[in-house]
This record gives C-alpha cells, structure tokens and sequence, in this order.
C-alpha cells in the first residue's frame, strides 16, 4: 500500500501541510483532511464545476486534481474569499439573490473571482456566460448570477483604481 | 463520492527521473489528469504508480527554434496558455483554436497538449463505470470480448477524440518520445492506428515530451470545424480541421497544397485522401470548396462509438467543414 | 371573491405601505451557502463515523436466487451488511401503493436496483466489500417500452403489482365529449410524445443516521419531504416516530427529485442501530440516475375539436405513462396527466385516459411541474395548430378560451383569482408579438403558450384531520424572533418567505429574524417541499401565528399609551401610534412590556385547506388546490435549417403568482423553471438502452447534457400580480407554474420560423432535420406551399 503524502502549499494565503493518501484528489484532501467543505462534490468526474478552485489564480476542478499536484502551489478555495465586510462577490450574489440552494455557488465563485481578477474591468453578460462554462448551476437559469457578476466587475474594478490611485498618492516617486 | 483505486504517485522534476519513474513495473504518466483521473475513477485501467509530470518545468515551454524551422510545444503546456500564446495564435491559428475550445475553460486550464495528444479514445460502452459495464458484460476495451458498436466487430472502434490532434496532423506535426533507449521522433500523421484499445504507436516506457510544428513556409490559411451539443463541456462529435497553403496571402490566391483531417471517427483520425485534386484551385471558388466538402462526407463515416446518432454526424461533417471555410475566408 | 380590490395595474393597493412585501430581499440562508460555511448534509462529520455504499443490480429484471454476504462481513473494517430482508415491510410515498422495499428482497426490477448495503471505515472499504457480495440472479424478460410491458403475457415486474404491469388506469369523462367533437367546425387529431427527463440537482442524495445512547435515531438527510421520510422510516424499521428525529440540513436543489424516502436512508438508519455507529451514504452521480423519479415518458393522443370563431368544444386525450419499476407518486401523476390541464382554458367537454405501465427502468416520479408538463405540451400545440388552421392570432384564440376568475372548471375545480389574460398581454408587449411576428425571417420564429399550476394539493398524501401547514413564532426581550416551521427550504427560499411574513406582521428586520425549520425535534410538523405548496400553506400558518403576536404587542404597548391596541402599528424596528407617530418605542421596548405581561411570547399559527373546492367524483379531490397560478410564455428561436438546430433566444415569462412576497426570489423561480423546461423541450433526455440490457444510457453530467451559462436564453421575467383570497397577502405559486409552456412555446416558435411541428421531445437536431425533409418532400410534390415564401431548398451533399 503506497503510504501517505506529505503535501505542503500555500492554502488561502497562508502555508500548510498536511498529509494525504496519494489516490486523494485535491477535493478530498480539502473537505476529508482539512475540513474545508466549501469546495463541493457534485458529478464525481469534472463535468459540474461544483468543486472549482482556483490554483496559481486559475479555476480548475479539484475533484479530478490529484492532491500532490499542488506540491508548492498557491491554492485559494471559497473559504479564501473571505474579507473584512463582505466581498463585492458575494455582496452581488446576496442582493441579486443569485444562489438558491447555493450548491453550485463556491465553485461559480471561484471561476468568477478568478476571471474578474484577471480582466480587472466591467464586463458584459456575454464575457460572463462564456468565462463561466465550466460550471453548472441548476436552480436559477443563470439569470440571476450573470446579473451579480456584472454588478461585482464594476465594483471590484472600481476597488482596483482605487488601489491604484492610493498607490500612485503614497508613492509619487514610482507614478509612470 | 466516486473514488480512485489506491495508486502511488511520484513527482520527478527531470524529463530524466520521469523516464526511470515510468519504467518501474505498473508506472504510467499523469499530466493535466482531466482525461486519466475519470478513467482511473471509472476503474478503466488499475496502474500501481502514476509519475506526475506537474514538477517538470522542461516540459512547459513553447518556444521557436529556427534552426529546425519548427515550434517546440512542451508536453506539459496547457491547452489554455496554447490558446492564449502569441506564436501559436500567429502561426498556427487553427490550433489556437482548437485548443482554445476543448471541453470547458477549468478543463483548459488543467489539461496539458501532451495530454490531449495521448488522450484515450472513447465510447459510449467504455467510459462508464465498472458497474455499468459489467451490465453490458464489458466490451473490447474493458472487461469483455465483443464490440457493441460494430456487432461481430473484432477490432475496437472506439473513438480518438481529441481536438488538438487533427489540427496537429494538418499542421505536419511530429510528436517526441523518450525513452530508455533516447529521443525519437514520430509524424503525428504515424502516432495513431486503428486499434481502439491501444492507439498509440508508443513503445512502454516512453513518454512524449514535446509536438513540434513546423514553421509555415508560406501563405496558409487554417481551420478547425467543431461540433457539440452543449457550447461547452461537451467532447467533440464533429470535429474537422483544416490547412491550405496558398501561391500568394490573398483571398483569392491559389491552392498549392490542402491537408484536411477528420477526428472522432474511429480509432484513428482520418486524414483525407485525394485532396491533392484541389492543388491550383482557389479557395474563393464556390465549386472547388463543395467539391472539397464532398471529398471529406465520401472519406468520414461516423460510428455510434460516441453518444451522437452517427448518421447525422455524417450529415453534418460537410456542413461545418464548408462553414469553417466560410468563415476562415470572411476573417 | 378571488381577487381582492386592485388598481388597475392589478397591484394590491395597500402595496406602498408594507414594511417588507414586495421588497427586494436578501435570503436568510444565503451567506453562509456562499461562504462555504453552511453545512450540507455531505459536509457532516461524526465522531467514528462510518461509510456505507449499496451494491446494486447490474439486471434489469431478475429473482434474487441467493445473496452471499459471508466475505463481505469478513472483511477487515467493516461492520455491518443488511439486505433486502433486513427491510420486509414494503413503502411507498402514497401510502395507497407500498410497493418497494429499502433494498430488493425477492426480485430487481432495474439496472441500479439495491440489493445489499454495507458499512464499514471508509468509503474505500466499503466499496470493495460491495464487490465481495456475491448475488445470484434468475434472469427474468425486461420490458422497457410500457404498451410492451401492458401485453397479457408479459411478466409482472413490480412484486406488489394487483393488476400485472398497469400501475394505475384513470378515465374521466365529462359532458358528452363525442358528440362536442362531431359537432365542431375543425377537429386537431395528433400524437405527441414527452420524452422522460430526470431533475439533476447539484447535489447528489445524501444521508447520515446516529443513535443516541437513549436509543433515539437521529436521520439528517437531503430530503425535501422530511415528515413523509420519519412515517416511513418508522414503518419500514418497526420504530415509534417519537424515537426517530429527521434532520434536513441545507439542501443543495430537489425539484421533485427528493421528495420521497430513498434507499439510503432506510441503509444508513438499519446501519447505524445495528453498529452503534454514525453511519453515511452519499450517493454518486450515477446512483442520483439511478434513483431518479424523474419526468414520466408519456405518448399522448389528443383531439380537440373548435368552433369557427376559435373557442373549444371538447378534449379526448389518450395518454400512455411510462412508470419504471415502482409507483412513487404513480397514483397521482396519472390523475394530474389528465386533471390539471382543465384551465386556463374552457373546455365544455373532457375526457382523458390514462394508464400508467411498470417497465424495466428506474422509477419516474414528480419533477417540477408534476404529471402536467406532458399533457400542456400536447394541448398547447393543438391550440396553436388550430389558430393556423383557423388563421387566427394564436394569442386571440387562447384569449377567446379563458376561463376568467372565480371560474369552475369542466372537472369541477374551483378556480380563484386568474391573472391568465394579464400574463397573455404583459408576454404579448414584452415580445413585440404584433409587430414582430409578421416580419420575423424565415429561420426565427415566435411561439406562444400558457399554462396553470396548484398551489398546493388540498389533500395530504395520508388522509387524516389535521391541520396541513403548522408554524410556531416565539420572540422575547432581546428584540429578536425565531420561527418554527417543518417546511423543507431546498433552495427556493421558503425560509426568506417564513421570515419577510414574520418581518412584516411584527415590524422587525430580516436580520432579527431565525428561521429554523424541518428539524422533526424542534419543529411542528410540515409536509414538505412538493406540489408548490409552502408559500400559501405554511406562509398562511406563519400570517396567523405572526398576528397573534402582533396583536399581543400592540394591545401591551396601547394599553400603555392608554390608546385603542388598533392605532399601534409595529414597522421599522418600532411600535408606533399611528394617529401620532412621533409617539414611537423601539421593538424591543415593545416586546418588553409585551413579555411583561404575559410571559414568554409565543403564537401558534395553522393553516387547512378549504374543502369544497374539488369534484363530487372518484379522483375528484386530486388536482384539487386552494389556489392556481397561471403562466404565459412568448419563445424566440432561430432555426438553422440545414442542420437542425434550434437556438432559444429569448423567453418572455409572465407568471401570475398572485402576490410576490419577494420579487427577487420569484424571478428566480421564475427564471429556473423557463431553464429546467427549455433544456427538456431542446437536449435532456433520460432513457435506457433497450438494445443493451436496459443501462442508462449516460447516467454523468457529462453523457446527460444539461445546458451551459452560454445555452440557456436571455429569460425575461414579468410577475403578474392577482391576488387570491386564499393565499397570504393572496400569494400563490411561482415554483412550478412558470415551467409549462416552455416546451410547447418552443414547438410553436418552430413552426414559426420554419414550418415543421415538432411533437415529440427534445427537439433535437436530427429530428428537426427529419420535420425539415418531410417537409421539403411535402413542398416538392406541390402539397403545401414554402414556408414564409422560402423554399427549402435540396441539400447540398449527400
């Protein structure tokens, strides 16, 4: 019997280390070995998105990711989506009540935060449609949460000028 | 939750220790995982220690080696920094494409070309779980004796599916092995045969490490023409690409050669015979690219291997085929 | 009586002074769902629990000749195997037709079906003592089409069958529906087939069972019927109901899919009493296939005869149901094939037979829209073949058929407030109809339909005389309030619903506000989420418990302000004097004289159904419902025609839900039920393979195509609002309803932009090319001119 692994990475910005059995996938070293039970289980083999995390700031699907290969990665799960206040993510899919049973919701948060992050700028319902294709959601038609990420684009894009001006004030000398 | 079988996973970070890794009895190669790990679930093969290629930084280059007039691709490239790179969108636009549109945007970011290259063929008898093919008895590719697609059919028919390979067939491409022997070369053209259980012309303990493309020597335009129920997820169920090097960068320059290249039919992607007719013809002539289109619908016979009535998958290979053309002619 | 007063933009005119009602709502539930915090039933952890997986028949029809389960127990961790005859006492939802036991005892009946279960440390485990049970079968004939299975000489499938293999027969008939037919100006005769589709909600079932040291079974389980779940639990384990406690936790999506007792929970239960040990089963992707209840195959035939001026004279409608190995709510789906189609629409005179067939498949059940999104899209076509027929406006001929409010049905239902013609315009404007349709190109095409729903059933599925809906509300010094209520929230929002009623009766925000509900130890007893039933019922009996409170309050602080209890009003977070409302205390001021001067606040509400609003006949309390919605869709497609596909652009969805507690929440009812029904009526399809033993044949998310964010269509939601006396601020039903006319919107639109009807689901391409071909032959032989003066033209290649 092959004995256990001893992964260690970077889990929602802070570094852990944890044992696994190499058959584990990333999803079951999250939710069986840390307790992390956003990441959810929906199809068992890739085709549903309910297991979305991000690693190195991509989505990917952590129940066909073997837990070994985030040796010495940067993983962020839903629970990593946690700010002071609340973040414009959820703050959009809580006012356009964009999850029903929420099952889907951390996977379609995780491909959403990671597609906003990338393009920092507001984005248009068809961009939303297309960069969210890897996940399945089957309560609310989609309606509702291309509504809340359109509204979260403008919000987080409008935080990321306001970092870069708070940059620019506090340090004139790198302004270019 | 549908488990893996028990396995035990090493992580070299040579091209070098991977070769050594997959010569240990039971060893086999995960890059991406996206195709093994459903395998693996669905208990399709049982191997005892999978070498995992993420630690290998060799193989994620893709770079230009004029020297050889090609484009190197890493093995372990993902299909979405393929899409995204700005050599292969300048060269090889149909590649970009096709890489750019296999399964979903997580899937991309997880699977590599190497991967997508090796990709197992498939069937609706065979990716399954082990207890729904043990309902069915198993078949040529698993656990039993007789094919469910072709009735009496003694070779499996089960279909290459990938998006990537038909483009890189088109493309002349020639994929490298490693092996404890050295380096060879193979025409990806050669890669392939039609057995459905073993696809790949690749000896034990070899592994690929990079596709080579060469360098286009002149005009060309290129295409790749899919076909899926859903816009995404779904694997291909028509899936045609395209080349055509043309006299002069002009719309209505002639043809001086085509290569076209059918996936998802059988075992082996079909590349289409005849084409050769079409040398001197132009491309902005109506006649030359129905005449193309009937060249492909005579040489592709789509099986019921995959889950998609087969004969309007035949029905609509031209179809697409013709509207890529179309819309490669229009951009 | 059925509509309250309204102004003429059919508003409640008490609208602008409500507190909450009407607003736009943040869930109770919804952060922590979105935070990854919220617990699922899959997401529980128990000390020393184990893992249980069920073994299952790879034969679609068999005897159970012997079960070995003798390497299986030896195996090293595990602790405890059970099968069939562990579980003798047979169940069934409707209690009329117990006709499946937790696992097979004698015989399978489907390829999935449960044989054995096992327990042991780990999942791992687990699975490899599943393949160590060794089971031998006999073979038996399957049957996977029902007028096969319905032979004389076919074998009997289900092993507690009365009358071989018809699950049930109903034929209704009334008025004199022949002769209405031979009397009409046209008669439409076609035949139509729905395909069977399954729910496939995100999450896959899941249960865990513990014992307490008293011997008390606790079952948490991702059920939408927790209170049908603790009966049979009780009488299939031999236990007292007041020794089992159920336990919903948060539930990632039901749609009918899991509102019935399944095998594993009655496995996790037997388990975990025989080990001593918390015990779970989380299912698979393929075993939510396998368990399915999902939409009945149904082939209907139907004629409808019509005047010249386009008003009905009588339906006949035949209907053949495919049922799968066991009953579910067989009984019922058979009933509501024929019982709820009788409106919005007059039909002078009606008679529907139906018979629903076991077959050799998984069980069909109630998904979304339960027994009559078959029958409204064969219905639905036939109005829209009869307004071509009759060169009407397909619009102006459903108009000219309306039942109106306070309308009693040909079967007898009463009907209450009916905001069907409002929905019939507000789709009309939305989609440009009038201008656009004409001038749509050959390709794009729109298509009408409407449809009605119940807001419940006035019957319990188990006959008795107690109250149908029970909410219990306590609030205290601290300014906050819980309610109680068995209602399964299984995402639409129920729990909002219980807290915006409570919010608005007792002045308080949402946020002071815990809902806590379907936990059988802490909660009255509900009957679960099905038939759209919660917001009228259990929103009736959380009204009257929240005014009970409020009454108490307000005569406490009036009677301290020495004024009439009627002048005090409790709204935003304050008791105020309404004749003077700079006179104002906090609530929690208010509470504290209140808890003053009568102790704990506490106020029981219930809710029964009216029982006079059904027929006088056999079946005639089936279909029967306090209130209707009525639904009114306008599809936009574009048709490709040379390779079949149809592209659903828009969807306009007027939904007459009688009065939208929270908009938000029934647009997004709303906005799923047009998705769910969209992907029937284009690509879903659940079958078998009869050529293969009967498999499923994809049972994955990836072989069972259900549509991406990038192929549903832009959905257009507009709430109609006509307020039933029967529904808490007259609400009714928006969970189902709005799915109906969808699929036959669809067909309709098809013929629209092309000219080929489209009666059998989905709508797939090949079959659309197939309509395409028959056409084009039609067109060639002069029989019928082009289409829309398009000429179909000869393909190209082949």
């Amino acid at each position: 019997m092959a004995e256990s692994f001893l992964l260690s990475f970077q889990l929602n910005g802070e570094p852990v280390e944890v044992a696994a059995p190499p058959h584990y996938t990333l999803l079951e070293v999250l939710r069986y070995k840390l307790d992390l039970i956003g990441s959810k289980q929906g199809c068992d083999k890739g085709d549903c998105g309910a297991c979305t995390v991000q690693i190195d700031r991509r989505p990917v699907l952590s129940c066909i990711t073997l837990g070994v290969h985030v040796q010495g990665r940067e993983v962020v799960t839903v629970e990593g989506l946690t700010r002071p206040g609340m973040h414009p993510l959820h703050d959009c899919f809580d006012k356009w009540v964009a999850a029903q049973c929420g099952f889907c919701t951390p996977g379609i948060l995780m491909a959403a935060e990671a597609y906003l992050s990338a393009v920092g700028r507001k984005v248009t319902r068809g961009e939303v449609a297309e960069a969210l294709a890897s996940n399945l959601c089957r309560c609310t038609g989609y309606t509702k949460i291309v509504d809340a990420i359109v509204e979260a684009s403008e919000l987080m894009a409008a935080e990321d000028e306001g970092k870069d001006d708070h940059r620019r004030a506090g340090n004139p000398s790198k302004t270019s | 939750m549908l488990r893996l079988p028990r396995f035990g996973v090493v992580t070299p970070q040579t091209v070098e220790d991977v070769v050594a890794a997959i010569n240990q009895p039971g060893a086999r190669i995960i890059a991406g995982g996206t195709d093994l790990l459903p395998n693996l679930k669905h208990r399709l093969e049982q191997p005892a220690l999978l070498v995992s290629l993420s630690q290998v930084e060799a193989l994620r280059q893709v770079g230009r080696d004029d020297r050889a007039g090609v484009v190197r691709i890493g093995a372990g490239v993902t299909l979405t920094e393929i899409s995204e790179n700005h050599l292969v969108r300048q060269l090889y636009p149909s590649l970009a494409r096709a890489a750019g549109i296999v399964a979903s945007p997580s899937i991309r970011n997880m699977a590599t070309i190497g991967g997508n290259i090796n990709l197992d063929t498939r069937c609706r008898y065979v990716n399954q779980s082990e207890f729904w093919r043990s309902a069915i008895g198993g078949c040529l590719k698993s656990e039993g004796t007789l094919c469910h697609v072709v009735k009496g059919g003694r070779n499996c028919v089960a279909a290459m599916s990938s998006d990537c390979v038909p483009v890189l067939t088109t493309l002349d491409a020639t994929v490298v092995l490693v092996g404890p022997a050295g380096e060879r070369r193979v025409a990806i053209a050669e890669y392939y045969n039609t057995d459905g259980v073993r696809h790949i012309n690749k000896e034990p303990g070899e592994f690929m490490t990079e596709v080579q493309i060469p360098v286009p020597k002149g005009p060309r335009r290129s295409a790749y023409a899919k076909w899926t129920v859903r816009k995404n997820i779904d694997f291909p169920l028509v899936s045609v690409a395209m080349r055509f090097d043309l006299d002069a960068d002009s719309p209505d320059a002639r043809m001086t050669d085509v290569r076209v290249c059918v996936g998802v039919l059988n075992a082996k992607p079909r590349l289409i015979r005849r084409t050769e007719s079409l040398a001197g013809k132009r491309l902005s002539d109506r006649a030359t690219v129905e005449a193309l289109c009937q060249l492909v619908y005579k040489q592709s016979k789509p099986l019921e291997n995959v889950p998609y009535e087969a004969p309007y998958r035949r029905k609509m290979i031209p179809v697409y085929t013709r509207r890529a053309i179309e819309k490669m002619l229009a951009s | 009586m059925g509509d309250f007063k309204k102004k003429s933009d059919g508003r409640d005119e008490a609208a602008e002074s409500h507190w909450q009602l009407g607003k736009a709502h943040r869930k109770v539930d919804a952060v922590d769902r979105m935070r990854g915090i919220a617990r699922y039933t899959d997401d529980i952890k128990l000390p020393g629990l184990l893992h249980g997986k069920i073994k299952r028949s790879p034969h679609p029809h068999a005897r159970i000749v012997a079960i070995d389960v003798g390497k299986a127990e030896a195996m090293e961790g595990v602790h405890a195997v059970v099968t069939g005859r562990d579980f003798p006492v047979p169940y069934g939802v409707i209690p009329w037709t117990p006709d499946e036991n937790a696992l097979c005892v004698d015989k399978v009946c489907f390829v999935g079906d449960g044989v054995a279960a096992v327990a042991a440390i780990d999942e791992d485990t687990a699975i490899a003592a599943c393949d160590a049970i060794e089971v031998e079968y006999e073979l038996l004939p399957a049957y996977f089409d029902p007028e096969a299975a319905l032979a004389p000489d076919a074998v009997q499938i289900n092993p507690y069958a009365k009358k071989g293999n018809l699950s049930k027969h109903v034929k209704l008939e009334f008025g004199p529906v022949d002769q209405a037919l031979e009397e009409a100006d046209i008669v439409i005769k076609d035949d139509y087939f729905f395909e069977g589709t399954t729910h496939t909600a995100i999450e896959p079932h899941c249960a865990v069972a513990n014992v307490e040291t008293s011997g008390v079974l606790t079952v948490w389980s991702a059920t939408q019927v927790s209170h049908y779940l603790h009966r049979e639990l009780a009488k299939v384990l031999g236990m007292p109901a007041h020794r089992i406690r159920v336990i919903q936790p948060p539930l990632g999506g039901a749609f009918g899919g899991k509102s019935e007792p399944f095998d594993l929970e009655f496995c996790v239960a037997k388990l975990a009493l025989m080990t001593g040990r918390p015990v779970k089963i989380l299912y698979t992707r393929e075993e939510v296939f396998y368990s399915h209840r999902g939409r009945h195959p149904m082939k209907m035939h139907y004629k409808t005869g019509f005047r010249r001026d386009g008003t009905i004279t009588g339906v006949a409608a035949e209907t053949i149901i495919d049922g799968g190995a066991y009953s579910s709510f067989g009984l019922v789906t058979t009933y509501y094939s024929g019982q709820l189609l009788t409106a919005p629409y007059v039909f002078p005179t009606y008679r529907f037979d139906s018979r629903r067939a076991y077959t050799n498949k998984p069980a069909c059940g109630p998904k979304r829209g339960h027994g009559s999104v078959q029958p409204r899209f064969a219905i639905e076509c036939q109005l829209d073949k009869a307004a071509v027929q009759l060169g009407m406006d397909p619009i102006e001929l459903r108009r000219r058929n309306n039942l109106g409010a306070d309308g009693v049905t040909v079967n007898e239902m009463k009907v209450g407030s009916n905001g069907f013609l409002e929905c019939l315009e507000r789709v009309e404007a939305a989609s440009g109809w009038q201008d656009r349709r004409a001038e749509l190109p050959y390709g794009r095409g729109l298509g009408i339909a409407g449809s009605t729903y119940i807001s419940g059933t006035n019957y319990c599925v188990y006959p008795n005389e107690m109250p149908q809906a029970a909410v219990q509300i306590t609030l205290d010094r601290s300014g906050r309030a819980r309610v109680f209520s068995g209602a399964n929230d299984i995402g639409q929002g129920s729990n909002t619903m219980l807290a915006v009623i409570a919010s608005e009766e007792l002045g308080l925000d949402l946020s002071d506000i815990r809902v806590l509900s379907a936990d059988s130890d802490l909660c009255p007893i509900d009957l679960g989420a099905y038939s759209s039933r919660i917001t009228l019922m259990v929103g009736n009996a959380c009204l009257e418990a929240a005014r009970g409170l409020r009454d108490k309050i307000c005569a406490s602080v009036a009677r301290r302000w020495s004024i009439p209890a009627k002048r005090v009003t409790l709204t935003g977070r304050k008791a105020l004097d309404m004749e003077d409302p700079e006179r104002q205390i906090s609530l929690t001021e208010a509470f504290v004289m209140a808890e003053s001067d009568h102790g704990l606040l506490t106020a029981v509400g219930n809710y029964d159904t009216p029982k006079d609003r059904h027929g006088s006949y056999r079946g005639g309390t089936i279909g029967a419902s306090p209130a209707y919605s009525f639904t009114a869709h306008v599809a936009e497609v574009e048709v490709d025609a040379e390779t079949g596909i149809v592209t659903v652009t828009n969807v306009w969805v007027a939904h007459d839900c009688g009065k939208a507690l929270s908009p938000r929440i029934v647009e997004g009812q709303m906005e799923g039920s047009v998705y769910m029904g969209f992907a029937e009526a284009i690509m879903e399809q659940h079958i078998v393979d009869a050529e293969h033993n009967g498999v499923h044949t994809g049972p994955s998310l990836l072989d069972y195509r259900i549509p991406t964010f990038q192929d549903t269509p832009d959905i257009h939601s507009l709430i109609v609002e006509h307020p039933d006396a029967q529904g808490p601020y007259g609400a009714k039903e928006a969970g189902e309803g709005p799915l109906h006319p969808i699929i036959p919107a669809i067909s309709n639109a098809i013929y629209d932009a092309v000219g080929v009807r489209m009666n059998a689901t989905p709508f797939s391409p090949p079959r659309v090319l197939d309509a395409l071909e028959s056409r084009r032959t039609l067109e060639a032989d002069g029989a019928i001119a082009p289409h829309k003066d398009h000429p179909l033209a000869v393909p190209e290649v082949a």
